[in-house]
């Protein structure tokens, strides 16, 4: 019995579940626009009732159903190579491709309205809810959705989480499928409409079975990002309702996705409620903070080994250095850079440190502390060390001329001038909260006129133009991070040392404060503008700086390094363009470049 | 009593004087030396706990940096006696071996044991390097150093991400 597409638009408003049972081949059926008068009629009708579906559609829908159905019923496991050929499969624990194909799904731009025939996820404003059962069970239950306007979510599809061999894993949730809330959408309908559009993209993703976790997670993140365009709008109410969604549905899911859901949700609701932005006080708290991510993830490592060996190599032929580090904090980076440098070919030189550190709130001095520890290592190798502290609440508080010596650079005994390297490891970001402060710190650089100057900073783009798109690349960029903390972290199957999890949670709360301060703050307040290498690379070009390529010692020994992480092949270091980066499966998360004054920039300060 | 069997053709002709030559190794203890250093790590660990004097020899300085150059790459040639001093004042080759060296070659091992899945490229950097291992313990002799009037440290934890679960050293 062959159905025809005329019939299933005739029997549009009806349960196309009528059909007998078909089997199908395992291709797609093409939505046929026929120019069949009582096709469009429906069509009217369902739109008028804000369905945003197409009766042609309908027919793909049965299908696929039917296929299902004779599927589950038969033993034969014969008919499900096909269905599974028909779908897209998502790796349940690769959580950053899933979310980003689900991200970028909900972004995708309105292109060829084909609809994803099956479950749909309702998303208006302030409410997010997901079918369990297909669609076909939602054109009997239009009538009900007239207060809404319905959305159909190309992303929160269920999707066949096992591959044709596990076919045990198929769960039909029959329970709960749609939740539904009234709630006054006038204010966004408009906004409600573009999102309709935008998230009608092609898909191919014809799923027919969903898991509990995965369809939760959905949800998780569809009120996240809910909750983030509510609050856009000043629509506080829906917000916070969607806020208590998030927590109970964050409390379902288990690992990376519950931190960040949690840290996430936390800080919108600071931001709703507008709590005093988290205490900026305490710093020696933050330093143990740090300390912990140091210990606990590659990044901080490998931003200091690349950036020592790129000032390593400018060094060379120079009897007398000058580092100059943006943020001293505990000095991780220069034990490995003095070491190196005594045990180069030609004898180690004479080493000057200025470290610049934050006011600390109990007036004790930690900038001389970690120059006492420096220089004890540094005498046990045999180094001459010097060390000054400065204490600056901001970068743009420094003057060149307080940096250098009071007599200028040294000069050794050639009368060659000191080699100076400038070293910021994600500190100059925070200076894109006040207008200004980034020129003239970089001015301030140029005029010390470094033998180079290294820059790490967070591959992320955190400095967007509206709170929706800096929240939504958080959320990309955080759990990435946190499975990264998950997954590439030490042998979290052979269980873990006490230590490593005391580790584990303080770099969570490291990144926890990040958060807040990306999601809460506004203003001044927000410091943690990351950018793009992109972004850095014109800024740096624009202030007179020309790039230094990082060469490939320093590939090497980060790829060396990382080998050593048990997290195996899931960090990836990349070179691009002369800087590495070092990121998570596809996503690159820190990056390191270096840079020299440029020629044509030769201001007088 | 360990011997050293020295092969002699003429074994059953000789009589006393000319016999089968025997050297007690643990006579000549730089001899003992020069065996021990071409062991591995675990293997070195391990004659270390056979007698008193094998001991003494296992913990000698040139036995280690012995063992740690037949494990690493070095890069470029480096000034071996400079080396030396910088080793020494962090905290000796044996400190190396245990701290550095050998956790890492033992992870590198694991992951070759998990099966020929990586990628080629990354294969490539799957050793290690003197240059890398040094600058790791420079950093685990740094969070060692005392802090000014004996303040709180935190235990040493940089090296953390190289040890085993159960691996208490």
């Amino acid at each position: 019995m062959k159905r025809e597409h005329e019939d299933a638009g005739r029997m549009g408003g009806d349960d196309p579940m009528n059909m007998g049972p078909e089997i199908a081949k395992g291709k797609m059926v093409p939505v046929m626009r026929t120019g069949d008068e009582m096709e469009c009629g429906v069509d009217e009708l369902l739109a008028a009732l804000g369905y945003k579906v197409r009766a042609s559609d309908m027919a793909d829908v049965a299908q696929k159903l039917a296929q299902l159905e004779v599927a589950m019923s038969s033993d034969d496991a014969s008919h499900l190579p096909q269905i599974a050929a028909d779908t897209v499969h998502y790796d349940p624990s690769d959580l950053y491709a899933w979310l980003d194909s689900m991200l970028s799904e909900l972004n995708a731009p309105p292109c060829a309205q084909l609809l994803p025939p099956t479950a749909t996820a309702s998303r208006g404003n302030g409410h997010s809810s997901t079918a369990a059962k297909p669609s076909a069970a939602a054109p009997p239950r239009a009538s009900a959705l007239h207060d809404f306007k319905p959305v159909v979510s190309a992303a929160s599809v269920g999707r066949v989480v096992c591959d044709t061999e596990q076919q045990s894993e198929k769960i039909l949730s029959p329970r709960d499928p749609k939740r539904m809330r009234t709630c006054s959408s006038s204010s966004s309908s408009s906004s409600a409409k573009e999102v309709a559009s935008s998230l009608k993209s092609a898909t191919e993703a014809l799923p027919v079975v969903v898991v509990d976790t995965q369809e939760t997670g959905v949800r998780l993140v569809h009120a996240l990002l809910a909750s983030a365009e509510a609050v856009q709008q000043e629509n506080l109410k829906a917000a916070d309702a969607l806020l208590k969604q998030i927590s109970m549905l964050a409390a379902s899911q288990s690992g990376p996705m519950r931190k960040v859901a949690g840290y996430f949700a936390e800080a919108l609701a600071r931001r709703i409620y507008r709590h005093s932005p988290l205490p900026q006080a305490d710093r020696v708290a933050l330093d143990l903070l740090h300390s912990h991510f140091y210990e606990s993830a590659p990044y901080l490592k490998f931003a200091h080994f690349t950036a020592n060996q790129a000032i390593l190599e400018a060094f060379t032929g120079f009897r007398q250095v000058h580092v100059i580090d943006f943020g001293l904090k505990q000095g991780m980076q220069w034990p490995a850079l003095l070491q190196a440098l005594a045990l180069r070919p030609g004898g180690p030189p004479s080493f000057r440190l200025t470290g610049i550190g934050p006011p600390q709130p109990d007036n004790s001095d930690a900038l001389q502390e970690v120059g006492w520890k420096l220089s004890m290592l540094a005498e046990s190798i045999g180094i001459d060390f010097h060390f000054r502290g400065f204490v600056a609440s901001s970068l743009a508080d420094l003057e060149p001329q307080m940096l250098l010596e009071p007599e200028g650079k040294r000069r050794d005994r050639d009368g060659v001038e000191e080699a100076v390297a400038v070293n910021s490891v994600m500190e100059l970001h925070q200076l894109l909260a006040r207008p200004g402060a980034m020129e003239k710190v970089l001015g301030t650089v140029r005029a010390l006129r470094p033998r180079i100057v290294t820059v790490v900073e967070e591959e992320a783009n955190h400095n967007g133009r509206t709170f929706l798109e800096r929240f939504t690349e958080a959320l990309h960029y955080y759990s990435s991070m946190f499975d990264s903390l998950e997954n590439g972290g030490d042998s979290g199957a052979d269980g873990e040392l006490e230590e490593q999890q005391r580790h584990r949670a303080m770099a969570d709360a490291y990144l926890g404060r990040q958060i807040c301060n990306v999601v809460a703050s506004e203003g001044t307040d927000r410091t943690e503008r990351h950018e793009t290498l992109g972004r850095w690379r014109g800024r740096m070009a624009q202030a007179g700086f020309e790039p230094v390529h990082l060469g490939s010692n320093a590939f090497k020994q980060a790829s060396m390094l990382l080998a050593l992480y048990a997290g195996g092949d899931g960090f990836r270091v990349e070179e691009a363009e002369g800087c590495l980066t070092l990121g998570w499966h596809t996503r690159p998360l820190i990056a390191t470049s270096a840079w020299r004054v440029g020629p044509a920039a030769d201001f007088a300060l | 009593m360990m011997m050293l069997l020295l092969p002699h053709r003429e074994e059953e002709e000789e009589g006393g004087a000319a016999g089968r030559r025997r050297f007690p190794i643990n006579d000549n203890a730089d001899l003992l030396a020069e065996v021990l250093g071409r062991l591995d790590g675990r293997s070195l660990a391990v004659a270390g706990c056979v007698c008193r004097l094998w001991s003494a020899v296992g913990r000698r300085e040139a036995v280690w940096e012995a063992v740690c150059h037949r494990h690493v790459a070095v890069g470029r040639a480096g000034a071996a006696g400079g080396t030396r001093s910088v080793v020494a004042a962090l905290g000796g080759y044996r400190r190396l071996y245990r701290l550095c060296i050998g956790p890492a070659l033992d992870r590198l091992a694991g992951v070759r044991r998990q099966g020929p899945a990586v990628s080629s490229s990354s294969s490539a950097a799957r050793h290690v390097s003197l240059s890398l291992a040094l600058s790791l313990f420079s950093i685990d002799c740094y969070e060692r150093l005392g802090g000014v009037g004996g303040r709180q440290q935190q235990p040493p934890a940089s090296l953390l991400f190289l040890c085993k679960p159960v691996d208490v050293s």
